[in-house]
């Protein structure tokens, strides 16, 4: 049975639709909303666990040195909370959890590369369970990874998708540089009418895609194929909005999905997509 | 204290060609299939072949990049496209997906580098690594001086630096900027440099926050001309030189120049002394001003181009030596950009210190005198009275 989770600071809206929740860790995680202390995430997994929801922790970051200490620290702590899995973009993880024998499954989410069913099998064999699919491959690719793959695999089927990380300060340079004072902490920039959000914190920089993907339809014939999870990113979406959003699709099915898909696309003002779900990137460009 | 190795880019077997010509220990380059540069002309497997043969007969190597991100349809074609390069004799490859290990390890005795666009930056990844027969890893581009130390302190394997060149904006692995723009997968090959396109910055409420120029990704090039001692002291194996989309006279100038930086500190690494001049000259080549980054830790606005490209010429590459005859002092040089009797101009090569010369009286191959050199490609005979050879090459000569 297929399982929907989005990320721990939407519980609210989302509690009573949501298989589990995905939580983030100040200075671990990029890309996923709400990062906490991992004092407070450990009282956030008590009370998800007592809900008998499952609890992922994104520690999606690239690793430098200097975060070593910090992460081994963090994934023994999270290891003694018996959680779901955690989601992993640099290797220094797999290494982690191998040094230290820890039992939690590791998630394989290096986010654009999570693109071919032999490599969700290549970590397979070093603890990775579960694999959280690129963002930019197609139903059939999904599919596909799907029947040739024993890990568990976690699409992301609705909202923004991540487009860029960065170890730079790209807006707070250019606003030092140019002298430029706001107060605004939500930026975004314009290209042809579409615009993406851009956020600078303490990590660097990461930039979103202008659409939400809103593969609710899709959803319904990946589900027959077995897909374990879809994530649901509710970043830039108004809070009265996202429990029905959420309950579109849960509750969706091949009766009403005209109607839900659409009823979500006014509320977003058509501001959605398919994303890549039906659109092969090129690969040679001559 | 090992030599390191200068290792090169080449788009193709000229350039190739070019590179092991002006001092390259190894080259990489991208085959037809698997590679990260869609729009560079790429190597057939015949040409690879012809690379290897002319680089194995000169001691040198060659590295071929299998670093793309693998889609499900690629992986029947890949096993037989790693035993033709093991068949060729490539002296290793440059992997980011580990499934294209596996099926190296599986299939053929290929040495296995890991390409930069799994952004290692951590002695734990890189162990991983190791312990899966890597042989050497090409760090991502953001580790600084301290990382690099604490990476080699622990653990025992080939370290590949980037010392120059063009950076990602992002860390490598991490941008799709282009898939969502125009619809061609960054890693795949297609990456159309969306960082270097202006954007509007705005608020939530789309006020544009406006500085004098638009908003860009767009970063300086890396150059760490400087830093080869310190480099070369911290034991990182190969410095390696991006751009494999880059010009005969790119690779030439730029190689020429880390060839000679490696090599006096080897001569003499207590009086070792950094060259602004070839710094200068490196900037000019690429057409970009390039800074040192992340190395340092430094990646502030300093390392961006948000202040507009500072554009600075790149006319200075003016012609190849074709031949020189001894008895006469005649040079015939093939004609790349504009020059006349009275330029100054320099001359530079493989086995030779760079020699300033000023154009006397050029002429055609007619033996007629011409006012000066307009037409490329033209062959252009005049007298120096220093000793050329073939493949030298001519450039304008700035003052410092």
């Amino acid at each position: 049975m297929t399982k929907y989770i989005t990320t721990y600071n939407y519980l609210k809206e989302t509690k009573s639709y949501a298989d589990g929740f995905i939580i983030g860790i100040k200075d671990l995680t990029v890309n996923f909303s709400g990062v906490y202390e991992i004092e407070e995430v450990v009282e956030m997994i008590q009370k998800l666990k007592e809900e008998q929801k499952e609890v992922f922790v994104a520690l999606n970051k690239n690793m430098h040195e200097e975060d070593l200490k910090y992460l081994e620290d963090t994934m023994k702590t999270l290891d003694s909370l018996d959680i779901t899995g955690i989601l992993y973009y640099d290797i220094a993880l797999v290494t982690i959890k191998m040094e230290n024998q820890l039992k939690t499954p590791l998630v394989w989410a290096q986010e654009h590369l999570t693109t071919n069913y032999m490599t969700c099998n290549y970590w397979h064999q070093f603890g990775a369970d579960y694999a959280y699919l690129s963002g930019e491959i197609t139903m059939d690719e999904i599919i596909e990874i799907k029947e040739n793959t024993e890990v568990k695999v976690m699409v992301p089927i609705f909202g923004r998708l991540p487009m860029f990380v960065s170890k730079r300060h790209l807006v707070e340079n250019y606003l030092h540089y140019f002298h430029i004072n706001t107060n605004t902490k939500n930026f975004q920039i314009e290209k042809e009418g579409k615009r993406y959000p851009i956020m600078d914190n303490k990590q660097g920089t990461v930039v979103f895609s202008s659409y939400y993907l809103n593969g609710l339809s899709e959803s319904l014939v990946l589900k027959k194929h077995g897909i374990d999870y879809f994530y649901l990113n509710f970043d830039g979406i108004k809070k009265e909005w996202i429990s029905t959003i959420m309950k579109n699709y849960v509750e969706a099915d091949d009766e009403n999905k005209g109607e839900y898909e659409k009823a979500i696309d006014e509320l977003l003002e058509g501001n959605t997509d398919k994303g890549f779900l039906y659109k092969e990137t090129v690969y040679k460009v001559k | 204290m090992k030599k390191p190795e200068l290792l090169a880019p080449a788009g193709d077997l000229e350039r190739l060609k070019w590179a092991i010509l002006y001092g390259a220990d190894a080259v990489y380059l991208g085959g037809s299939l698997f590679g990260l540069r869609a729009n560079a002309n790429n190597f057939t497997l015949e040409e690879i072949k012809e690379g290897v043969t002319f680089a194995h007969e000169r001691g040198k190597r060659i590295y071929v990049t299998v670093n793309i991100v693998l889609h499900n349809k690629e992986i029947p074609d890949l096993i037989h496209y790693l035993q033709a390069l093991e068949e060729i004799g490539v002296d290793a490859i440059i992997v980011s997906d580990p499934t294209v290990i596996s099926l190296a390890h599986k299939h053929t005795n290929l040495e296995i580098h890991l390409s930069t666009q799994q952004s290692t930056l951590n002695h734990k990844a890189v162990l991983f690594w190791k312990q899966q027969g890597v042989t050497r890893i090409v760090l991502g581009r953001e580790a600084s001086k301290e990382e690099i130390k604490n990476i080699i302190d622990h653990v025992d394997i080939e370290i590949e630096c980037f010392i120059h060149g063009a950076m990602c904006a992002s860390y490598s692995g991490r941008c799709v900027l282009s898939n969502f723009l125009t619809a061609r997968d960054s890693n795949r090959g297609g990456c159309s440099q969306i960082c270097r396109w202006d954007f509007k910055l705005e608020d939530e409420k789309q006020n544009v926050l406006e500085g004098e120029k638009d908003f860009t990704f767009c970063t300086k090039d890396l150059s760490m001309l400087e830093k080869i001692p310190e480099m070369i002291e911290m034991g990182i194996c190969s410095f390696k030189i991006e751009g494999r989309m880059r010009s005969i006279y790119y690779i030439a100038t730029v190689v020429n120049i880390y060839r000679r930086a490696i090599d006096r500190y080897f001569e003499d690494p207590k009086h070792v002394t950094y060259h602004k001049e070839e710094e200068r000259i490196l900037r000019n080549v690429a057409n970009r001003d390039s800074v040192v980054q992340f190395f340092d830790g430094v990646y502030d606005e300093s390392c961006q181009y948000y202040n507009g490209r500072e554009e600075v010429s790149n006319q200075d590459f003016l012609g190849v030596v074709l031949s020189y005859d001894e008895k006469t002092n005649m040079v015939s040089i093939e004609q790349r950009n504009y020059f006349k009797p009275g330029d100054h101009v320099e001359f530079f090569g493989p086995s030779m210190d760079p020699v300033s010369v000023t154009i006397p009286q050029i002429y055609d191959v007619e033996g007629n005198e011409l006012d000066r050199a307009r037409h490329p490609r033209e062959m252009i005979r005049m007298k120096v009275d220093v000793r050329l050879h073939q493949n030298d090459l001519m450039r304008i000569k700035r003052e410092s």
